[in-house]
């Protein structure tokens, strides 16, 4: 302290203040970072609020807000290119009024779903706001639904809508458009949710853990698809665009196409032995399948119902030049990953993400590969408590109506409904080591033998094994493999499947969806299983 | 030359005066009051003589105190400084009586310029453009109307006798006018017993422009180029600058021409300055003549290199000009920021107290007038301005930039200041961009303030 000292801290304080003033904020800074340079059209500019409360001290503040921001409203919208993919756009931002929707940021959002309606145009909206514009009463929780309401037209015409929650969406706007998103990106630490943090602490009394409500926490529990960074948003965002771009159809490659090797006669290998092999750590995971496969995969999550399950891996990806969808179970090679993937058993979660992203791929009319590699649904206090069976059944029953082409690899052991709930497609593949059976041999013995240790006997008996279950007609289709499992020559063997997948993708795309749905139907209504006695007299 | 010198005012005019008697070899005698004893000039000048208590009218403005003084000390010139008696006729005439040299022009010139109905009448016949009006006392508001609708509206009814914007009314139209013919000349009866009015164009959003000139006793007559003051509240300058980067190059000629032929009118000897208006069209108008040393002068003295103060005392002296207008170069871009003791806060009410602690800048291109130490009283009986700040450099932005620095690094404590609010007022975009007339700061200021006290409330300690 000393004479100057006074001086020197008004000084700071002035530069400070000029730093905070010279700033000048944008209502389109997100947009400006993902967009094509100079490509932003940008509509309905001078929409603004006409006050409709005649709210005492709205006008001026409204008038700070544009003086700060040159902007009419807190939402700007338009169409613009992203890596060059024409999209409808538009962002709430929180630089105007903490991004608070009132009736001009609701019908700019409305317009905009109508725009990407009517010119049949992805949709990318960033939203960051604190809900509900106050000053506007009724008329701006009206635009809740009004934007809802748009957007489910929007999306039922067929439309894609990528929502991304920004810091903060919460309120008003999170519990309407923003999160109805067919894909839902957030960017990390963004407090997502709709009471806000201090609400609920002075509600229930109780201090909140760390990182509640925050974008990671909501990606936890299956409520949005991936946490980006701003630094990566526009990749992802080309990348989505890309992977949901409508397919030129391409004639497939005649001399990569009909060369499928001949299955080998029947060997000596025991059929526990091929249960080993299943087992073995060192059997490629789904993971290294995406890696060998498929391209530019983008990795989605959650059930949008309360959870999201590590134990089934899904997302998009291309195979050759078809966009599809990938889901499988997701089995780790180390303890810890397999303790945070449950050794791939999935929870009733997982099966309604994988329904979810089913569900997805309908609607975009992507085929669906599902890679099958569990020890079975996950055995588990919650997962009961849950509804495990009923996850499982409505997974089967639906699979059925998916007006896509859906195809099934097991590619490591597939025990019973944990395995089936994903697998009930137009054709079943397996690899040679695989195995496919109602229940685990240790547990297949266990229960008929009161005697776990008879597994090697359970499995010769059980008639699981890739060559016999394609003899027996419950799969279609044998995938050789060399000595040693695929993992020997792990880049022949997915090339090989990678070739065999894209003809039959393009078999099964041609067929018209009630033509897939009636095969579909015919080839599991084939499972008899029983004789009748008319069968009997002949 | 002369010997001595009686200096007859205070604070840092007075330390600029003997600081420049003393360069020149003359002795100096501080006429001051009770009040000054302590001041800087009263340390540093040959001799101190105290001529009355504190209040200015029993002391600075004491015309017989001064003289005996003057001739107590057998001093050959009186300085007068500016305000106090340096315009006072009266006074120069006293002297003239008493064979006392007064630095500034005749008596004479003082009278006529000094009554602002004859200057204008003097500057109207010599060709010299006047705000248009009346030119004499109106008979009625019918002649008031007739006059208006010549020289158009708006149009600003004043007393004669006004002052201090009392008894003056402005109309925008011609069915304002009556109404402020007759509300004008009521105040201006009740006010000063007298309600004769004339009438002027009022002139919206002025810029005021002067100009700097210097007359000998052989009647050469220069100018030494303009200065832009139109930074004023309430008719007090608080900045000022030189040239006036406003003009153009045809205005500043054409501008600093009248100047001269003002001058020539007035056959001013010494220092003086010629005020204009600047219209919104950028036309001019003669307002007024000032016959003294200006406070603003050392913006005129930086870009051009010209001691006005030693200027005047030789021609007092009866000393030619130093230097012919030919020799006169404008050079660079000067700005003075005059520091008074006053809380911006407080609609600038003047803070007097005691001087705890002073920094002055400094540096190249950096120059400080002020008679304040640490320990210096800073008196409610006089006028508030404790220094200035003077600043020159190549360009606008570049002067604008070294006083930021300038005023960033002069501390004083103990009394309030507006050095704050000028350092704000540098960074002002309006300001920058030249946007700013005499109205700038009645309506700004405010706005600076706050912007000021918000930025407080961002402070951290560090």
């Amino acid at each position: 302290m000393n004479e100057f000292t006074e001086k020197r801290e008004r000084l700071l304080s002035y530069r400070r203040m000029r730093k905070l003033s010279s700033e000048t904020v944008y209502v389109n800074s997100h947009l400006r970072m993902v967009l094509d340079a100079g490509s932003f059209c940008e509509l309905f500019a001078d929409l603004k609020t006409r006050d409709p409360l005649h709210f005492p001290g709205y006008q001026e503040k409204l008038a700070a807000e544009r003086r700060k921001s040159g902007a009419w409203s807190g939402c700007c919208v338009g169409t613009g290119t992203i890596g060059g993919f024409p999209a409808a756009v538009g962002e709430l931002s929180r630089n105007f009024m903490m991004g608070s929707m009132g009736s001009a940021e609701g019908e700019k959002l409305t317009r905009i779903f109508e725009t990407a309606q009517e010119k049949k145009l992805p949709l990318i909206l960033f939203s960051a706001s604190g809900g509900a514009r106050m000053q506007e009463g009724m008329f701006s929780l009206m635009q809740m639904a009004k934007t809802s309401m748009a957007c489910r037209r929007f999306q039922e015409s067929g439309g894609l809508y990528i929502s991304v929650l920004c810091n903060p969406t919460t309120g008003g706007v999170s519990a309407s458009y923003a999160n109805l998103g067919d894909i839902i990106l957030a960017e990390p630490g963004a407090l997502i949710g709709f009471a806000g943090p201090r609400v609920i602490e002075q509600t229930i009394g109780e201090k909140l853990p760390e990182g509640f409500q925050r974008a990671e926490f909501q990606m936890e529990h299956g409520f949005v698809d991936q946490v980006v960074p701003m630094m990566r948003m526009r990749d992802t965002l080309v990348r989505i665009l890309s992977l949901h771009q409508p397919r030129k159809p391409q004639p497939l490659p005649e001399e990569a196409g009909r060369q499928v090797p001949e299955e080998k006669a029947a060997d000596a290998v025991s059929a526990y032995d091929r249960v080993m092999a299943a087992r073995d750590v060192e059997r490629p995971r789904i993971g290294d399948y995406i890696d060998a496969m498929f391209d530019e995969f983008t990795e989605l999550s959650g059930d949008r119902l309360g959870a999201e399950d590590p134990a089934i891996l899904g997302g998009i990806g291309r195979i050759g030049d078809i966009p599809v969808t990938v889901i499988g179970h997701h089995k780790g090679r180390t303890l810890e990953e397999n303790v945070r993937s449950r050794f791939g058993m999935p929870g009733p979660q997982g099966f309604r993400k994988a329904l979810r992203l089913m569900r997805e791929a309908e609607k975009f009319h992507r085929p669906v590969i599902t890679f099958v590699d569990t020890p079975g649904a996950y055995p588990g206090k919650d997962a009961e408590e849950n509804g495990q069976s009923t996850a499982i059944a409505e997974s089967l029953a639906q699979m059925s109506t998916l007006k896509t082409p859906v195809l099934t690899i097991v590619t490591g052991e597939g025990n019973s409904g944990g395995a089936l709930a994903i697998s009930a497609a137009d054709e079943i593949w397996m690899l040679e080591n695989a195995v496919y059976c109602v229940l685990s041999p240790e547990g297949f013995a266990s229960i008929l033998w009161k005697d776990s240790s008879k597994a090697a006997k359970a499995s010769e008996v059980m008639h699981m094994t890739a060559r016999e279950l394609v003899q027996m007609g419950i799969a279609d289709r044998l995938i050789p493999e060399p000595e040693g499992g695929i993992q020997a020559d792990f880049k022949r063997g997915s090339g090989l499947l990678k070739t065999m997948i894209l003809q039959k993708l393009q078999d099964l795309l041609r067929l018209q969806p009630e033509e897939l749905l009636a095969r579909r139907w015919q080839r599991w209504r084939h499972f008899e299983g029983c004789r009748a006695p008319e069968d009997h007299q002949e | 030359m002369f010997k001595r010198i009686l200096i007859a005012n205070r604070g840092e005019i007075a330390m600029r005066i003997l600081r420049c008697c003393h360069e020149m070899g003359i002795e100096t005698v501080l006429a001051c009051s009770k009040e000054d004893l302590d001041s800087l000039p009263a340390q540093f000048c040959t001799k101190c003589i105290c001529i009355g208590p504190a209040p200015a009218a029993q002391s600075y403005l004491n015309e017989n105190a001064i003289l005996s003084a003057a001739k107590a000390c057998r001093c050959d010139a009186i300085h007068p400084g500016y305000g106090f008696l340096s315009e006072n006729a009266h006074f120069a005439r006293m002297c003239e009586e008493n064979n006392i040299v007064f630095i500034g022009p005749d008596s004479q010139t003082i009278r006529r310029m000094g009554d602002k109905q004859s200057a204008r009448a003097l500057m109207q016949k010599s060709g010299v453009p006047v705000v248009p009006g009346s030119g004499g006392i109106l008979t009625d508001w019918h002649e008031a109307a007739r006059i208006a609708r010549k020289v158009g509206y708006p149009v600003l009814l004043k007393a004669t006798a006004g002052g201090g914007g009392r008894g003056m009314r402005a109309a925008h139209n011609p069915s304002e006018l009556r109404r402020a013919y007759e509300d004008a000349q009521a105040e201006a009866q009740s006010a000063f017993g007298s309600g004769a009015l004339y009438l002027e164009k009022l002139i919206e959003h002025p810029r005021h422009i002067e100009v700097q000139i210097l007359g000998d006793t052989r009647g050469n007559i220069i100018q030494l180029g303009e200065r832009d003051c139109s930074m004023q509240r309430r008719n007090q300058k608080l900045m000022e600058e030189a040239p006036a980067s406003l003009l153009s190059n045809f205005q500043r000629t054409a501008i600093r021409r009248a100047a001269l032929k003002a001058a020539r009118a007035a056959h001013y000897i010494s220092a003086g300055t010629v005020e204009f208006v600047l219209d919104q069209k950028g036309k001019f108008y003669f307002i007024e003549m000032n016959t003294r040393i200006q406070v603003e002068h050392p913006v005129t003295e930086m870009v051009t290199g010209v001691d006005l103060v030693r200027e005047q005392i030789r021609i007092a002296a009866g000393l030619p000009l130093s230097l012919k207008q030919s020799e006169v170069r404008i050079c660079g871009h000067a700005i003075e920021c005059r520091i008074n003791a006053e809380d911006p806060a407080r609609n600038f009410m003047p803070a007097p107290g005691e001087i705890s602690f002073v920094h002055f800048p400094g540096g190249n291109g950096v120059r400080v007038e002020s008679a304040i130490y640490p320990g210096a009283q800073i008196s409610p009986y006089y006028d508030s301005m404790i220094a200035k700040i003077i600043v020159h450099a190549p360009g606008r932005l570049e002067a604008v930039r070294k006083m930021r620095a300038a005023l960033g690094e002069l501390t004083i404590e103990g009394v309030k200041t507006n050095i704050s609010f000028l350092y704000l007022l540098m960074h002002n975009g309006d300001y920058l961009s030249g946007r700013f007339d005499t109205g700038f700061l009645g309506r700004q200021a405010k706005a600076i303030v706050r912007w000021g006290e918000e930025s407080l409330k961002h402070r951290q300690k560090s």
